[in-house]
């Protein structure tokens, strides 16, 4: 058993969709909020893979593609919490 | 990769895709949240397995929190005014995007290297994200400072309202 890039490439694909589909599904906005993280765990997903399977630098290691998924972490959380505290203005319990 | 690698890869895989799945067909928000954070452990043992540790920490502590919000009593409902057939549309694109995607990873042509990195990294990382790239890190700490001041206003406006 062994992991390639590909294998990296559909799971990244398959959060993504899952993700787009979270958005699309549900009726409710802030519950399609939960798709924000799960697409962007899916691109933060491809650029760990390419970074983990990337040539490396003499000496050193591929890093750009783990700073990338750091950022969209992060980024992610701030997408939340922006959503959830403007649903929290307009929405009803 | 070693098998045991490759074994967490794909457990890791399966944890996150399924708990992504349980979130949009769970009605209930605490269940929801739940499996929001299932999918936060999948894709932190992802990072993990790809040798990416400190992505790992950061990721579980930022898609928790995601988990957290929606499933706090924080929650408030909204409901926009869209036809039904428009989000099967939707859905039907996402699969779509999702099948588009797989092919696109399944037909391009990769090169094999080897790594040489550790597996958690966090000086190396921090010297990329605070030396190399401190742009791209002022800008991520900008949009969080934005959506924290915006998340405060947007629910003291509320409380004012009440």
């Amino acid at each position: 058993m062994s992991v390639s890039l590909v294998s990296v490439f559909f799971v990244a694909a398959a959060l993504v969709g899952v993700g787009a589909f979270v958005s699309t599904w549900r009726r409710d906005l802030t519950h399609a909020l939960a798709g924000v993280p799960l697409m962007f765990a899916g691109a933060g997903t491809a650029f760990a893979g390419v970074s983990r399977f990337a040539a490396a630098p003499a000496g050193g290691s591929q890093l750009l593609g783990q700073e990338v998924a750091v950022l969209l972490s992060v980024a992610a959380l701030a997408a939340v919490a922006l959503g959830v505290g403007l649903a929290g203005r307009e929405g009803t319990r | 990769m070693d098998s045991l690698h490759a074994i967490g890869f794909y457990v890791s895989a399966a944890l996150s895709v399924a708990g992504g799945l349980s979130v949009a067909f769970l009605s209930d928000r605490s269940r929801r949240g739940l499996s929001l954070a299932v999918a936060a452990i999948g894709v932190a043992g992802i990072y993990l397995s790809l040798s990416a540790g400190f992505a790992a920490i950061v990721a579980l502590v930022c898609y928790g929190g995601c988990a957290l919000l929606l499933a706090g009593s924080t929650y408030r409902s909204v409901e926009p005014a869209i036809a039904a057939q428009w989000r099967q549309l939707g859905a039907v694109a996402a699969a779509a995007l999702m099948a588009a995607l797989a092919y696109a990873a399944y037909r391009g042509h990769f090169a094999h290297a080897s790594f040489f990195g550790g597996p958690i990294g966090s000086a190396a990382l921090g010297r990329r994200l605070f030396a190399h790239d401190a742009l791209a890190t002022e800008a991520i700490a900008a949009l969080v400072l934005v959506a924290l001041v915006g998340a405060t206003v947007a629910w003291r406006a509320r409380d004012r309202s009440r």
